[in-house]
């Protein structure tokens, strides 16, 4: 029996993280796909296993009971230390200090500013075609007043101008200094392949195809080089063959304009 | 290798490391800086300073190691923890370390922001804005970060949104009952084992007490916590480092409010 299961939507950004991480580890897991433009996250079935209604989330089945875990990066981290398999944190204390400091830039400082730009384009526009009742009901639904917030705002495009420019100047600023960090190293805070990269990749690998004026093999040669290493590795192309959408194409495309 | 931590009064992110540095048992110099002349941004013999330039926490220690400045207050004690060898301050089953992490992200992400705005508001405002115009311009464009130098502004300008104040109540509220349920089952610590989650959470909201005293009425449990954790032998050796007579009440610009989602 599989032990674990784990609820993700595309393999992406915050849903791609553990995906990765566990093709990394060799560990087999089930897939319960959660359609996020459908509201699949809100849906009394899966507020049964994560109340907050935010994906992914993971169940483990273990000698102790079923282990519920969230939120993308500690889901990585756990993977990590609970599973065999080639290790995904340097060894070095310092090293793992700048990972996990990468990991939180990205989280919390960048991503944000990645995930405004993607939602007010792509996400927002795709929910505005559905009716407005079901859309409010759906809304209504969603546990956490912070992402009824963010939900509303992607919806109803009512992301402000000084809004979307900090989150463009984050995203140039970011692109920027991660390429700096990869013209040092050829892995994001250290020498070897880790969660800091299976991290930001999920969330930097469109930027070709997105961000062509800040990102290009002109621009930022390090991270071009740096997203074809990672994209050659065997795990990447397995969890990319688990997407139902075109995201996965559209990175066909990337690499096609970058290898 | 010639490390040192630079800290601010113990208190918020410099009360964590400190009494994690001192738990581990290093031996590491530290230095006081006074985070609030900007001192923090005016280090010397940094080579690579982008955890320092874009720091997430605002006016934290920094810990500078072969010339590369290292922030961020829940990863520099597991750093302490692990260059330690492992001194307990981190459990060691993946799954109480996860919920670790997520107890610790919870603390930096929501009430640290909080505590930071409420604290400034309260015992550093003052100070910031009487700063001389001159100085202050050249404090401010010493700080890299744009986020950053706009909650210095916003701070000296009394720019102060009276809804993030609100929140900012709400939020350590909503900390101090999570304390108070997480200690309910009769736990001495918050995971159950001493760990990085009391330090960074007493960091934070220890300073709390005066200023949001509401959030600790219907908290005994809390409070009884706090007060173990002030008797921790490296919390009290931490707050030995003040240089003042109320550590608890300093504060300066700290992490930023969320701003999506």
């Amino acid at each position: 029996m599989t032990e674990v299961t784990l609820y993700h939507w595309e393999p992406n950004a915050n849903s791609g993280k553990p995906m990765l991480a566990l093709m990394e580890k060799g560990v087999p897991f089930a897939s319960h796909y959660i359609d996020m433009l459908q509201f699949d996250q809100h849906k009394p079935e899966y507020l049964a296993i994560n109340p907050q209604g935010t994906i992914p989330a993971m169940t483990h089945q273990g000698p102790l009971g079923t282990r519920v875990l969230t939120e993308s990066t500690a889901i990585m981290e756990y993977v990590n230390a609970a599973f065999p398999g080639p290790d995904l944190m340097p060894a070095d204390a310092q090293d793992r200090w700048r990972v996990r400091w990468w990991m939180k830039f990205m989280d919390q400082w960048l991503g944000p500013s990645f995930s405004m730009i993607g939602w007010s384009v792509f996400v927002g526009p795709m929910v505005r075609k559905r009716d407005p009742e079901e859309l409010a009901a759906a809304i209504d639904r969603i546990p956490l007043p912070e992402r009824r917030i963010a939900w509303r705002k992607a919806i109803n495009g009512d992301f402000s101008a000084s809004e979307m420019a900090e989150s463009r100047r984050r995203v140039a600023l970011g692109i920027a200094r991660l390429e700096e960090e990869l013209g040092k190293r050829d892995y994001v805070g250290s020498a070897s392949y880790s969660l800091a990269d299976i991290n930001i990749f999920n969330s930097t690998y469109s930027l070709p195809l997105s961000q062509p004026d800040l990102a290009s093999k002109d621009k930022t040669p390090n991270i071009m080089r740096w997203l074809k290493r990672v994209y050659e590795r065997d795990a990447v192309k397995r969890t990319w063959a688990m997407g139902k959408t075109d995201l996965a194409a559209r990175y066909s495309l990337v690499m096609e304009g970058i290898v | 290798m010639g490390a040192v931590l630079y800290h601010g009064e113990p208190n918020g992110a410099s009360l964590t490391v400190l009494a994690a540095l001192a738990e581990s048992g290093l031996d590491i110099p530290c230095v006081r800086i006074d985070l609030l002349a900007g001192a923090r941004h005016n280090l010397t013999g940094i080579a690579e300073p982008i955890a320092l330039d874009l720091g997430i926490e605002g006016e934290g220690p920094v810990l500078v190691i072969g010339g590369e400045a290292m922030t961020e207050s829940v990863f520099l004690a597991q750093y302490f923890d692990e260059l330690a060898g492992g001194c307990g301050l981190q459990p060691a089953d993946p799954y109480a370390h996860w919920d670790m992490l997520m107890w610790c992200r919870q603390i930096t992400e929501r009430l640290s922001p909080a505590a930071a705005l409420l604290g400034n508001l309260a015992s550093s405002q003052q100070g910031i804005a009487a700063i001389p115009a001159d100085d202050f311009a050249a404090l401010t464009a010493s700080v890299v970060s744009d986020d950053l130098r706009a909650r210095w502004q916003a701070l000296h300008d009394d720019a102060i949104d009276a809804a993030q104040v609100a929140d900012s109540h709400a939020k350590v509220d909503q900390a101090a009952a999570r304390c108070e349920g997480k200690l309910a089952d009769g736990r001495e610590w918050l995971m159950g084992e001493f760990s990085i989650a009391d330090l960074v959470t007493y960091g934070w909201l220890a300073g709390m007490e005066p200023i949001r005293p509401q959030a600790f009425v219907a908290a005994p449990l809390t409070c009884a916590w706090l007060a173990r954790v002030a008797a921790r032998p490296c919390v009290v050796s931490a707050l030995a480092l003040a240089n003042c007579a109320e550590p608890l009440r300093s504060w300066a610009p700290g992490p930023e409010i969320n701003r999506w989602g």
